[in-house]
């Protein structure tokens, strides 16, 4: 399979405060693709090199098999975008906004345009500075969406939006897919918004990313285990440990691990340990995991 | 091409129309208002001295409103991206240099309107006008200079808008730092004039803005 996006040894600063020292990502064709973080974590900074709105350091960008930011102008051709904030000129209407979008990109599906203004109830009239956040969040999908991209880049689209917007917008964004095979790159840091969608993850802090995964990878490899008995130091585990503390009360210590599968307690019992009990995480649970984890070795 | 040209048009109709119709109406109106003392009913024509200053009076107009026209609808060609922080124009699939020509191309088309006002205004003025013996009308001479002057005054603000803060910041620097050099030459009773030579460099001829100096004059000897 390829890559809709690739990233590679991508280095990028802003100022003092801020670097992604080396970045690989890798975002298959066809996936809805989580892009976790929390907020601050260079989630939309990442977005902003993909798209060539910045320019990276060093490292090599590469969109729908083109490179950026070199081809950017093929390339946003094929994109359709949203970003964290609505960019759009206030005093311009609904209509002329469509009208504005078509007029740039070749494939725009006009009846496409028209069904989703229809269901998102969008009134064609009104200026977008009068629009709600849901209905400009709702704009902002029907612009992305009537491009016919082979790619949607996504910046927290559903970010403060109410459920039932944020069920339409997820709703008409696997409906596009499934009828385009296209790819999805979302970025959020609604962890269960994601896990229901998603195909692929990957989290990101600091700049850096911490894990990219298959979604059922990542979601039954992440386990909160009760061991008994483990040495202090273990050599070679065939899974990732994350965290590993003392249980409270009583014996034993909580461990959180990843990349685990059911045969692996048999690792314990050669080093002289066992399991007492295996818990499932959901994703929100994992993620939090995974960033004590990184924080915590990035501290050491 | 033409069809983002039309949409970029568009929306810069809707953001600038205030500042097209009251330009054109003024472009139209000065021309008119300047020649008003050429001949009435009520009285006589003016003599030629007269009609002259009267004429020469109204010609400070041209300029300002090229000016002011040119500073407005850059302003305009550039607020609405400014405020979205540019994300919008920057994802749109063209190369940037393209954009911006569009952005321009349809300031322009816009200012055509006080421009061709400006023509008729005058082609209008001369014909009801009876002018004194030894006056002849200059109309279209007069609508092409003031066609350049709002094309210069525009290119100019369009550039100076559509830099960041910083480039803004540049520029002023450059201006602050000539006035620095001038004052402490002055000090140290050297002979260097750097604002009279920027002066002369700038609005004396051929430099970019000759046009808007001198006399601005619909009828002349």
């Amino acid at each position: 399979m390829s890559d809709a996006i690739h990233l590679e040894r991508l280095h990028y600063r802003a100022g003092k405060n801020f670097e992604i020292p080396n970045l690989d990502l890798h975002v298959p064709s066809g996936s809805i693709y989580g892009f976790l973080g929390p907020n601050g974590s260079g989630k939309t900074t990442t977005i902003r090199l993909i798209l060539g709105l910045l320019r990276p350091l060093s490292g090599r960008i590469t969109v729908l098999g083109l490179s950026m930011p070199g081809q950017h102008a093929h390339v946003l051709g094929r994109v359709g975008y949203v970003p964290e904030q609505p960019h759009l000129d206030a005093s311009l209407t609904v209509r002329e906004l469509i009208d504005f979008q078509a007029a740039f990109y070749p494939r725009w599906d006009r009846t496409r345009a028209e069904e989703l203004r229809q269901r998102f109830e969008l009134d064609r009239e009104h200026l977008f500075g009068r629009l709600s956040k849901g209905q400009k969040a709702k704009l902002m999908i029907l612009l992305a969406l009537a491009q016919r991209g082979d790619l949607l880049v996504l910046d927290e689209p559903t970010d403060g939006l109410d459920p039932v917007v944020r069920r339409d917008i997820l709703s008409a964004l696997i409906t596009y897919v499934s009828e385009r095979d296209a790819t999805i790159f979302i970025s959020s840091h609604l962890v269960h918004e994601l896990e229901r969608v998603c195909d692929w993850v990957a989290v990101m802090d600091d700049g850096r990313l911490i894990t990219e995964a298959p979604m059922e990878k990542l979601k039954h490899g992440t386990k909160r285990l009760v061991v008994i008995g483990a040495p202090a130091e273990i050599v070679n585990p065939p899974f990732r440990v994350l965290t590993r503390e003392s249980a409270n009360g009583g014996g034993g210590e909580n461990w959180v691990v990843g990349d685990w599968e059911p045969g692996m307690t048999s690792y314990f019992e050669g080093v002289g340990a066992s399991v007492r009990d295996v818990i499932d995480l959901d994703l929100e649970d994992g993620f939090v995991e995974l960033l004590r984890s990184f924080r915590g070795r990035t501290r050491r | 091409m033409t069809a983002m040209f039309r949409a970029v048009l568009s929306s810069q109709w809707k953001w600038s129309r205030l500042i097209v119709v009251f330009g054109t109406v003024a472009a139209f109106a000065i021309p008119l208002l300047s020649l008003q003392g050429a001949a009435r009913a009520d009285r006589g024509a003016l003599q030629p001295q007269e009609l002259l200053r009267a004429v020469q009076s109204w010609g400070t107009a041209y300029p300002l409103l090229a000016t002011a026209l040119g500073l407005l609808m850059a302003i305009t060609a550039w607020a609405p991206d400014h405020r979205g922080r540019h994300i919008h124009a920057l994802t749109l699939p063209l190369e940037r240099w393209r954009y911006v020509l569009l952005r321009f191309g349809a300031g322009f088309a816009l200012l055509a309107a006080p421009i061709a006002a400006v023509v008729i205004g005058s082609s209008l003025a001369a014909l009801t006008a009876t002018l004194p013996p030894g006056l002849q009308a200059y109309p279209i001479a007069l609508a092409v200079r003031f066609a350049l002057a709002v094309f210069v005054a525009y290119a100019v603000f369009f550039a100076v808008s559509a830099g960041t803060a910083r480039t803004a910041g540049i520029i002023l620097g450059i201006i602050a730092a000539l006035i620095l050099v001038q004052i402490v030459a002055t000090i140290a009773n050297l002979d260097v004039n750097l604002l009279s030579t920027a002066q002369t460099v700038l609005l004396l001829g051929p430099g970019p803005l000759a046009v808007f100096t001198g006399r601005w004059m619909l009828v002349d000897v």
